[in-house]
């Protein structure tokens, strides 16, 4: 049999050292840098590709009656007559998700579905969301949770500033503020311009007339839901959006509820009754371009 | 049989996949420095301002120790006119040089020629995690247009030239640590090359600085569950983070915020007309809102830092407690988070004052104060 096979060797002998060369040399080659190659990647499990749109950019923008919002400037007045300037304006949305004509809605998975708002910071302004599992179609409306909704609301989650900086303290029902909008106001009889901290979370109910956090008999959950109407808005394959999401300021004093910062000891974080209030009127305050 | 091309194969194989992951190792002779990683406390933030041209290594934490500590890095060798970090900045009271300071009176601080500081002191404490900006009005900063003034680094040969601190040049700083036996040898473990330079001055030092970590006080004991405050520091925190109480969270921190510090800039109503200065918060931003405004410094280690306030105006806590209680004065630059202001204050009753001070004192970290790791070396490099 040896014999044999070498016999049959030897007469094959000139074309099959071509080929076991050729052989050779590509398992030689191809081999290892195949497995180089391989080897420091991370095998990829095979996604399904759904047909969606590029980015997505949701920019933020703040009105005082139609015009955009000019800080440090005491140049705005609601309808009870109180002259304010803004000063601040720092807020969360979340659990933002599109409705789709066909019925479906697909929520925003970027950051978590949290985007933080700060006038003071440019890049705060636009919310770039790319990681999002959007499709291609028709959206009739977009909606959103004013602040962090109680599953959401959990302390600590931010340990790094600017969001770090929102917490609201555990005393007071934990988590973080859903708006700090800080601001002066004056009225036509006030001497001198007073800061007002129209800030907005958790809200404690109190025994008693004291503000002493040994009296808090129980938390109430403030933030709330938006849905803003789009029209012939259509996701295209491939394609960048943008939308945005105006916060019409006026509208936090004068809408369902008319605001008279003067019943508040400058501030409504320990004041369900003033911040009930500020999230009724919240509800209208938001408006889509 | 395995035949040798096989085997060749094999052996190629393997060992380019033992290679292939790694980085290069053909510096080997070259001795790296050793990494260093900053143990991030719990609830501490996990950014961290280490600009990426210095990374933290434990050779230069080493040298940067030695340099804050070392008067001739003021490019002087008499003992009268030496000057270091550490003249000014001194570990028992947490970096800031003190009230009680023989050498500078009511713990307002001069240079080797006399100039006093512009303003008093602040600590050296968690500066790592300060992402704003350095300094009371925080005009030392990441991106700065002036990239000789962006961090910590850059501090140090501020400190050598400024005629209130070490009134020096680099020049002459330099070429005496240059000639400081020991020195060369530490600079090229930490830097590669044994030319000292005013630059890797800065980075050492800076290093070390971000060390300067405070996590351990009784309020972190407590915020980590390992012991429970006293009834009046309690009641003192609880104070402290409510709007209706002492109110002093929204610019100084708290259970969110460990920190004691959101290293942001208020004006918190202590006068009522400002003039044009150089060491406020207007002077960087040129913001009207600005004038007056300070940086709200870290809460942590109070109780070791007096004077208070960038101008020391406070001698105590019970000044300042005051101050926030009943003395705050309107202006129109006040910050709107000073809400308190129609009635001159947050109004606490005396013994609301004493839970207050007994919560802020529970913010005291001894073992920041005495840790071994941040004192003076046992001796200089050339010290035998
Ligand atoms: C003459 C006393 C003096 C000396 C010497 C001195 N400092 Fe300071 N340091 C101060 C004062 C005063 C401030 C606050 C000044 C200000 O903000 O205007 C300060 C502030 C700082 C800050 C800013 C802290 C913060 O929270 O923003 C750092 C960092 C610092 N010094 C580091 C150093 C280093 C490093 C050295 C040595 C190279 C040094 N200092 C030498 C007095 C001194
Ligand atoms: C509007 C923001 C704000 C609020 C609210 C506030 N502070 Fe301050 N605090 C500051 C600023 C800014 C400084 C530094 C001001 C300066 O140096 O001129 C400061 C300084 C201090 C200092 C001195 C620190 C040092 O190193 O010198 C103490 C102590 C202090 N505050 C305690 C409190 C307490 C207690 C409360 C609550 C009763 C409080 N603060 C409320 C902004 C604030």
């Amino acid at each position: 049999m040896k014999k044999n096979s070498q016999t049959h060797y030897e007469i094959q002998r000139p074309a099959s050292n071509v080929l076991r060369l050729t052989f050779h040399f590509l398992i030689f080659l191809l081999l290892p840098s195949f497995l180089l190659l391989s080897s420091c990647q991370k095998t990829e499990k095979p996604t399904v590709v759904y047909p969606s749109p590029d980015t997505v950019t949701i920019c933020f923008e703040h009105t005082v009656s139609g015009n955009p919002m000019i800080t440090d400037s005491l140049i705005y007045t609601t309808s009870l007559g109180y002259h304010y300037m803004v000063n601040d304006l720092q807020y969360f949305i979340s659990d933002l998700a599109f409705h789709y004509t066909n019925g479906n809605e697909i929520f925003v998975t970027d950051n978590d579905s949290i985007h933080y708002t700060d006038i003071g910071i440019p890049t705060s302004l636009k919310w770039n969301i790319i990681k999002s599992h959007l499709r291609t179609g028709y959206c009739d409306s977009v909606s959103f949770i004013f602040g962090l909704s109680e599953k959401k609301n959990r302390s600590k989650r931010f340990l790094n500033p600017p969001e770090r900086d929102m917490f609201w303290p555990e005393f007071l029902g934990g988590g973080y503020h859903y708006m700090k909008l800080n601001l002066k106001y004056k009225s036509d009889t006030m001497m001198m311009l007073m800061p007002f901290m129209f800030h907005m979370g958790i809200g404690q109910i109190y025994n008693g007339t004291s503000t002493n956090a040994d009296s808090i008999t129980g938390y109430v959950q403030n933030y709330f839901k938006v849905r803003l109407p789009l029209s012939g808005f259509k996701f295209e394959e491939g394609k960048k959006k943008t939308l945005t999401i105006r916060m019409n300021i006026e509208k936090w004093f004068d809408g369902t509820e008319t605001f008279d910062f003067s019943k508040y000891a400058m501030g409504i974080m320990q004041n369900e009754e003033g911040m009930s209030k500020a999230a009724r009127n919240g509800e209208n305050v938001f408006s889509i371009q | 049989m395995v035949s040798r091309p096989w085997i060749l194969l094999i052996a190629i194989t393997f060992t380019g996949l033992f290679f292939s992951c790694k980085k290069t190792q053909n510096e080997a002779t070259v001795e790296k420095p050793t990494p260093y990683t900053i143990q991030v406390p719990r609830y501490f933030p996990n950014e961290m301002n280490i600009p990426s041209d210095n990374p933290m290594t434990v050779e230069g934490i080493a040298l940067g120790r030695y340099l804050f500590y070392d008067g001739r890095i003021s490019g002087r060798t008499h003992p009268d006119s030496m000057m270091s970090c550490a003249s000014c900045h001194i570990q028992s009271h947490a970096f800031v040089c003190g009230i009680d300071n023989p050498n500078y009176p009511g713990g307002h601080p001069h240079g080797v020629t006399g100039i006093p500081t512009p303003d008093y002191m602040l600590s050296l404490c968690n500066l790592v995690w300060n992402q704003t900006g350095y300094l009371w009005n925080g005009s030392v900063y990441k991106n700065n247009p002036n990239t000789s003034k962006r961090n910590i680094e850059d501090l140090v040969w501020m400190g050598i030239v400024a005629p209130h601190e070490m009134h020096s040049d680099t020049l002459r700083a330099k070429a005496l640590i240059q000639s400081v036996k020991g020195y060369p040898e530490l600079f090229k473990k930490a830097f590669g090359s044994d030319r000292v330079t005013v630059k890797n001055m800065g980075r050492a030092i800076a290093q070390f600085v971000r060390t300067l970590i405070s996590s351990d006080s009784r309020f972190d004991r407590y915020l980590n569950g390992e012991l429970q405050l006293t009834p009046s520091e309690m009641d003192g925190f609880v104070l402290f983070v409510t709007e209706q109480g002492a109110d002093c969270f929204h610019c100084h921190g708290g259970d969110g915020n460990p920190l004691f510090t959101t290293n942001l800039f208020y004006n918190n109503g202590k006068d009522s007309a400002f003039t044009a200065n150089t060491h406020d918060r207007y002077y960087v931003t040129g913001n009207a809102s600005d004038i007056g405004a300070y940086k709200a410094p870290s809460l942590r280690n109070i109780g070791f830092i007096a004077p208070y306030m960038h101008d020391g105006r406070f001698k105590t806590l019970d000044e300042v407690i005051d101050f926030y209680s009943s003395g705050l004065v309107w202006s129109p630059y006040i910050s709107p988070l000073m809400h308190h202001i129609s009635t001159h204050g947050v109004r606490l009753t005396p013994s609301e004052k004493a839970d207050l001070k007994a919560f802020l004192l529970s913010l005291n970290d001894s073992s920041f104060i005495t840790n071994p790791a941040f004192s003076k070396p046992v001796k200089f490099p050339d010290e035998p």
